[in-house]
């Protein structure tokens, strides 16, 4: 964060961007020399090391640039008061002996007073006069200096700036592809209102209590501050209203992981870590089990009406999805109203909690309310999470079936593909298989991965028939070509159930040949 | 709809205590109605509305400004709605035992503030007493106070003066400090940052130097605070930007205003004004001609003309984008800066030192290095935004116990800061603003017998910092 003046902007068309530094040759020499100034100022004055820096803000460059940059490295450097003597103590006995002779208005009179000090502490007049005002900020001595690259200094810059500018921010939307517990954290610490929405995928809005009333720049410095949490996702795209005090009007601020990952540098500091040792090896032995459920950590968060639920794990199967959380410290009052939330969304959630930490209300609500709680000690335990997937997957494949058995649904396509048909109406592949096979509609063949009308499979039959005809054989190829421009895609099980075989001449497919056995009627 | 009949009283759910009002006769009760503060806003929860609050979509509500408070209270009474009232969370009361003894004008400008419905603003000039109006109105009201100042020294000076008038010690609330207490004093930025959390622990606002007030983001202040009883104290109600007519709403009325004039001589000392024409030392108007030569020429050259504050803005706004304009502006600093540092007004100091050896001295300069100049050459304390709190405190102590016979600052004694009997005052420098102008005059006005205040202005003169000077007067005479 920079001071406001120092702030660099362009304004166009209602959008406001800062104008940030690139990684050119020149801006990349300008951060060189000053890093270079301020290595080579380790023991001197400040006021030495800003006449340095004020001589290159005067060289050509924007002395504002110059000077941001000049802020960022000040914040790496230590400056100290190195003189013996206390600075205050001193002024303290020369303003007396001052308030008690008179104020001295010739410089005889001042060199008396400043001797009679000297003297009253055992010191040379020269280290009085050095000591007066060695504790003024200018007067510090730089007593360490923290190096980096002028590429790191330049990307800094860069984050700066626009933690800068998102100071007159009124509010703010992003999303981003992790790291939802620490950004909502920070939303909750920094006194924040979020809303999430779907607009291509899981949005945030952000703003402040009082962003109801009027537009207000009063939750800019806390957006600012959650800014870097976002940006350390390997992806993410942050927009922002600002208010423009200068003009008071509203620009639209936005930026990209896609366009500006390079200028603000790597992710820093949140790689994808575990919150607990309990959350690292739950997942390492989940891995290993290889279930068929695909887990994933941190996944997007869930809406619960106004709420996010993020949950630690999702796992995945063929459409169904079950959430988990381990909660490591909590009260009943805290399950309580995790629970609240649950209740308004039609999710299913898993919360494993510690047993050493469990109370023995919870059993009592565990009862009422029907909850997926699942108990550890030191480890979680696989088997009743095992336990609690199949029974959501059934759970949820039955209520797929009984509603896909009471769907009124009459076909019009020739073919019908499960998955295709089972994306369309969003259940699973496998609910819109078994129910087929149960009811197939009158018509139609029941095939592994699609349904065909007879009337579709004669006239299959009635071309592959013809082909065969001259040689008694034709290439797989070219069946896999017909069948397909008829629009199904289940080949091989076309064929088997049209009564043709397949004849392999070795492993590739190219010369594999289809054929009609004759004792066989089709 | 249910039809229940309740009576006032008071529970407890959850650990919380509530209170229910409700009249003797009946009362619809649609749900449980709960009033309470959510950082700085006011939420009604329950099937209601109000005429001051806005719905809140994000959490399915009414939100009100805190503000309103006693607004949206008195709704409810008039309206006979049962609600819980979780709002207020205040620090306990404790016992005030107050020893002012206002003189007539304060007890009148007291007394009008109270038949004002305990809200507005009174407008006293400088070293007029207007901390002890306040001080009394606490000890009457006997309610949760915080008391908001625009700097560290007037923080201090309230603490001071709690302890001594009040007999309690005060909460204090920024300068790295953060304990509430029953009186609390605290700066404009703290309470401004704080508002979430401290907007629902006083019942009572005093305002010092309301003039603050009215800024955009110090307006917030007002705003975020349920205190319904609310003080504004001032020297200068009126902003040349005009946004003092906001106070109205976030503070009240000017209830009572007084000028210089009118108190002058019976309350006041008089006090007498000089200006010391000084030369530039011919190598200094050297290089002034030189350098505003350069700045001259460039405003000449691109037909620019600077006449108001807001054509200067634009200038500067100029520089961030032309070089010249930029090279040009520092040729101005550095002219400037020689007038205002000139050697020959340090000599009249000198001389001007000399001339008051007696009396005790505040000299005032815009620019730090003038001052820690001064400082290293005639010796005097100085105090600038630099200088460490504790040794601030110690040079106006003893200052007050004239061990001390002089303090040198640029502006961080410009306002209402209690200096106790100074009699003579320099400006060597200034912005022009008329209100600084006024609170250092004010700074030397104080009431002690036979003595006669005077301020001293150094001009350098055939500089620009003549008209400077000059609009500084001209501003003054049209308040």
């Amino acid at each position: 964060m920079l001071p406001s003046d120092l702030l660099l902007v362009r304004r166009r068309k209602g959008r406001i961007w800062p104008r940030y530094a690139g990684l050119s040759g020149e801006n990349l020499e300008v951060a060189k020399r000053l890093i270079q100034v301020y290595k080579h100022h380790v023991d001197k004055k400040k006021n030495v090391l800003k006449e340095t820096v004020s001589e290159l803000e005067n060289i050509g460059y924007d002395y504002r640039f110059v000077r941001g940059l000049s802020v960022l490295l000040d914040r790496r450097s230590e400056f100290t008061c190195s003189v013996e003597a206390d600075p205050v103590d001193i002024r303290r006995r020369l303003y007396k002996a001052a308030g008690k002779l008179g104020l001295p208005t010739t410089s005889k009179q001042r060199s008396r007073l400043i001797r009679s000090v000297a003297t009253e502490m055992k010191l040379s007049t020269a280290m009085v006069e050095e000591a007066f005002y060695a504790d003024l900020d200018s007067e510090l001595i730089m007593t360490e200096f923290k190096p980096l690259s002028s590429e790191e200094l330049i990307k800094d810059y860069n984050v700066s700036l626009t933690q800068t500018l998102l100071f007159s921010a009124t509010n703010l939307n992003f999303t981003a592809s992790g790291n939802w517990q620490r950004i909502f954290y920070m939303v909750k610490r920094l006194g924040l209102i979020y809303e999430a929405y779907k607009s291509g995928g899981f949005w945030v809005k952000i703003d402040g209590p009082a962003s109801l009333f009027k537009l207000t720049r009063r939750y800019g410095t806390a957006l600012a501050k959650l800014t870097p949490v976002i940006l350390a996702n390997p992806e993410w795209m942050v927009e922002a209203k600002i208010l423009w005090k200068y003009t008071n009007e509203i620009y639209n601020f936005k930026i990209e992981s896609g366009k500006h990952r390079d200028i603000f540098g790597e992710p820093k500091g949140l790689p994808v870590s575990y919150d607990s040792v309990v959350e690292e090896d739950f997942a390492a032995r989940f891995e290993a089990l290889e279930s068929g459920w695909y887990l994933k950590r941190e996944p997007e968060p869930v809406t619960a009406g106004r709420y996010v639920i993020i949950p630690d794990f999702s796992f995945e199967r063929s459409g169904v999805r079950v959430f988990m959380e381990i909660v490591g410290f909590w009260t009943a009052e805290y399950l309580r109203r995790k629970i609240e939330k649950l209740k308004k969304i039609d999710v299913s959630m898993l919360i494993a909690v510690d047993e050493n930490l469990a109370c023995k209300k919870l059993t009592k609500l565990e009862k009422s309310q029907k909850l997926n709680i699942v108990y550890y000690k030191n480890k979680v335990p696989l088997v009743p999470i095992l336990h609690h997937l199949e029974k959501a997957f059934n759970h949820v494949r039955e209520k797929q079936i009984l509603f896909l058995k009471n769907l009124p649904v009459t076909f019009k396509e020739s073919v019908v593909d499960y998955e295709e048909f089972a994306t369309r109406i969003g259940v699973s592949t496998e609910s819109v298989r078994t129910v087929l096979t149960e009811k197939t509609p009158e018509d139609y063949v029941v095939l592994p991965n699609s349904l065909v009308q007879k009337n579709k499979l004669e006239e299959i039959e009635k071309i592959l028939e013809r082909q065969i005809k001259p040689k008694g054989r034709l290439s797989l190829t070219e069946a896999i070509e017909i069948v397909e421009s008829e629009g199904v895609k289940d080949t091989s099980n076309i064929l088997r159930i049209l009564g043709y075989k397949i004849m392999w001449h070795g492993i590739s497919s190219e010369t594999a040949e289809v054929t009609k056995p004759k004792d066989k009627h089709a | 709809m249910i039809i229940i009949t309740l009576l006032s009283g008071s529970g407890e759910t959850d650990g919380k205590k509530f209170k229910v009002y409700a009249r003797k006769d009946k009362v619809r009760l649609l749900s449980i109605i709960r009033l309470g503060f959510d950082y700085g806003t006011l939420l009604l929860r329950g099937e209601i509305g109000t005429p001051y609050g806005k719905w809140d979509p994000r959490v399915d509500c009414y939100r009100i400004k805190a503000l309103h408070y006693r607004d949206v209270l008195s709704y409810l009474e008039d309206s006979k709605i049962a609600y819980r009232n979780e709002v207020s969370d205040l620090p306990p009361l404790e016992h005030l035992e107050c020893n002012v003894r206002l003189r007539s004008y304060q007890l009148e400008g007291l007394n009008r503030w109270r038949h004002a419905g305990m809200r507005g603003v009174i407008v006293l000039p400088t070293a007029t007493g207007k901390t002890y109006i306040g001080l009394k109105a606490i000890s009457l009201l006997k309610k949760q106070v915080l008391i908001v100042v625009p700097t560290l020294d007037l923080m201090d000076q309230w603490r001071r003066r709690v302890a001594e008038h009040l007999n309690v010690e005060a909460g204090i609330v920024g300068g790295g400090e953060n304990t509430v207490r029953m009186v609390t004093v605290s700066t404009y930025d703290s309470a401004y940052l704080k508002a979430e959390v401290l907007g629902n622990r006083f019942m009572f606002l005093i305002f010092d130097e309301v003039h603050h007030l009215a800024s955009p983001s110090h307006m917030q202040i007002a705003e975020m605070y349920i205190a319904p009883y609310r003080m504004g104290l001032t020297a200068t109600y009126e902003r040349s930007d005009g946004r003092h007519v906001l106070l109205q709403r976030l503070v009240g009325d000017p209830v009572y205003m007084v000028e210089v004039e009118e108190l002058a001589g019976e309350h006041l000392s008089p006090y007498t004004y000089e200006k010391k024409l000084v030369n530039l030392t011919s190598e200094e108007k050297h290089v002034y001609d030189k350098e505003m030569g350069v700045f001259r020429r460039y405003l000449r050259e691109k037909g620019i003309v600077l006449k108001s504050a807001e054509d200067f803005h634009k200038f500067i706004m100029r520089t961030g984008r032309d070089r010249r304009a930029r090279e040009a502006l520092l040729a101005r600093n550095r002219a400037l800066k020689v007038a205002l540092n000139s050697k020959s007004k340090l000599n009249m100091v000198a001389e001007l030192i000399k001339e008051y050896r007696d009396e005790k001295i505040l000299i005032f300069t815009l620019h730090n290095d003038l001052v820690y100049r001064i400082s290293s050459r005639f010796l005097v304390p100085a105090i600038t935004y630099q200088t460490p709190r504790d040794e601030r405190r110690e040079i106006l102590a003893n200052f007050r116990r004239g061990e001390y016979m002089a303090i040198v600052t640029s502006q961080v004694l410009d306002e209402g800061v209690d200096v106790p009997d100074a009699t003579i005052g320099f400006i060597l420098s200034g912005t022009g603003s008329t209100r600084e102008y006024v609170q250092r005059l004010g700074r030397l006005l104080r009431r002690v017998k036979g003595k006669k205040a005077k301020l001293v202005e150094i001009v350098s003169k055939e500089t620009v910092e003549m008209r400077i000077s000059r609009r500084r007067h001209r501003k003054r005479k049209g308040m």
